[in-house]
């Protein structure tokens, strides 16, 4: 299993989109290869969702949550983070995995034209 | 020579009415060719949103050659010591700080999140230690670093999204007697609304959408004008979410469109006078500790 410290790459916040691609970069072609991967939060102390949009949101276009969970783990991820992680992928995954919430998101806005 | 002219500041507070104030006195100074001063006679009060849109105007003038004057000589006591306690007035050229006080301090971020590695840490530590760090919210460090990730949310927003090329204005100031505490942050790059256009409109959507409308999408969950990534934003849902849990207040101006979350309803208009050419965040939250929680947390499962 490869483990990936997260903070000895992004620091002790893990809150910009930059950061999460970062890290999206580094597990991305391990997961390809089916690598187990496990990423430790150790040290890090404060999340924002645009990390994990780009470090985990975006697994979700390529790859299935079936397969995330076999090969992805996370250790010493706070309450916090997980809060915001499951925040961010539940978001991801209806987006991703369900058209028909993708077709409805995306005519919302059409909606809101026609309200005024 | 190029004349200079000079600028009263009125009292401003945080009211619809004041940013119409801010907002009118920011488009005619911006109007006006010459140089400027602000004056600060008839000054009163002035809340973090008016210091933070006040320090912007000033760098967007001088951005375009022209040089800006506060005249602290005119500030009544009560303005210029929370000017000096914030550090604005040193920014501008008054020669003493005199502590924090009560205030939280003026900064400007003037580049973005690329070009300044530290700056991220900066903000970060800005939120944790300046703003929420002082004692006046006793909060356990767990709760104070999830609300730190939370009003990250609005930088991220900004730097992602305003491309203001003066850069963010911050200040926030907290009232004992309230039982509050504020922050203000200030782009002047695109706003909100001008970005949603945008966007949609390169997904072939034909109709014109108001400001208000704008407003109400960029909070639903999901929403996001970014072109990579996940393609779905959280951001302002998140503060939004914090905001409704703790019974705080956060209000959005961005150009001529104004969004209001407080006591867990929504409000966005279109009515606002004097437009904005950016993005205004004030947020107010309750400094006693017994509003706050966590949100619910999720059971524990899968992570996918």
């Amino acid at each position: 299993m490869f483990k990936l410290k997260i903070a000895d790459i992004v620091g002790e916040h893990c809150v910009t989109s930059e950061d999460g691609q970062k890290v999206y970069d580094e597990i991305v072609p391990r997961l390809r290869s089916n690598e187990e991967v496990c990423l430790d939060f150790d040290g890090v102390s404060v999340f924002a969702s645009p990390f994990f949009n780009f470090a985990v949101g975006q697994l979700l276009k390529n790859f299935s949550p079936d397969k995330l969970n076999e090969l992805l783990s996370v250790d010493n991820l706070t309450s916090d983070g997980t809060s915001v992680w499951k925040r961010v992928v539940q978001n991801a995954k209806e987006y991703y995995q369900n058209p028909r919430v993708k077709e409805a998101f995306d005519t919302t806005i059409e909606k809101e034209a026609e309200e005024e | 020579m190029t004349i200079a002219s000079l600028f009263p500041i009125p009292t401003l507070n945080d009211t619809p009415t004041d940013f119409d104030k801010l907002f009118a006195l920011g488009n005619t100074v911006l109007a006006d060719a010459g140089h400027v001063i602000f004056d600060f006679s008839e000054c009163q009060f002035l809340r973090p949103n008016a210091i933070a849109f006040l320090g912007g105007i000033a760098r967007l003038i001088e951005s375009k050659g022209r040089t800006v004057r506060f005249d602290f000589n005119t500030a009544p006591d009560k303005v210029l010591t929370i000017l000096r306690q914030n550090d604005f007035a040193r920014c501008f050229g008054h020669p003493v700080f005199l502590g924090p006080g009560s205030s939280v301090p003026y900064r400007e971020d003037r580049t973005d999140l690329n070009h300044q590695k530290d700056l991220k840490d900066d903000i970060i530590n800005y939120l944790s230690n300046e703003w929420l760090g002082r004692g006046w919210v006793h909060v356990s460090d767990r709760l104070r670093n999830a609300i730190v990730g939370v009003v990250w949310e609005i930088y991220d927003n900004a730097f992602e999204h305003a491309n203001s090329s003066i850069g963010l204005y911050s200040c926030g100031q907290h009232f004992p007697r309230l039982g509050i505490l504020q922050l203000a942050v200030a782009d002047f790059g695109i706003g909100i609304p001008d970005n949603v256009r945008h966007y949609w409109q390169n997904h072939g959507l034909t109709q014109i959408l108001s400001s208000a409308q704008c407003l109400r999408w960029a909070f639903k969950e999901g929403a996001s004008t970014k072109k990579q990534g996940t393609g779905r934003g959280l951001g302002l849902k998140l503060l939004k979410d914090f905001v409704n849990l703790n019974h705080g207040t956060l209000e959005i101006y961005s150009q001529d469109g104004y969004a209001l979350i407080c006591d867990r309803k929504e409000r966005f208009h279109n009515n606002i006078k004097n437009s904005l050419k950016g993005t205004i965040v004030n947020i107010t939250l309750h400094c006693d500790e017994s509003y706050y929680c966590f949100v619910d947390e999720l059971p524990v499962g899968p992570l996918f």
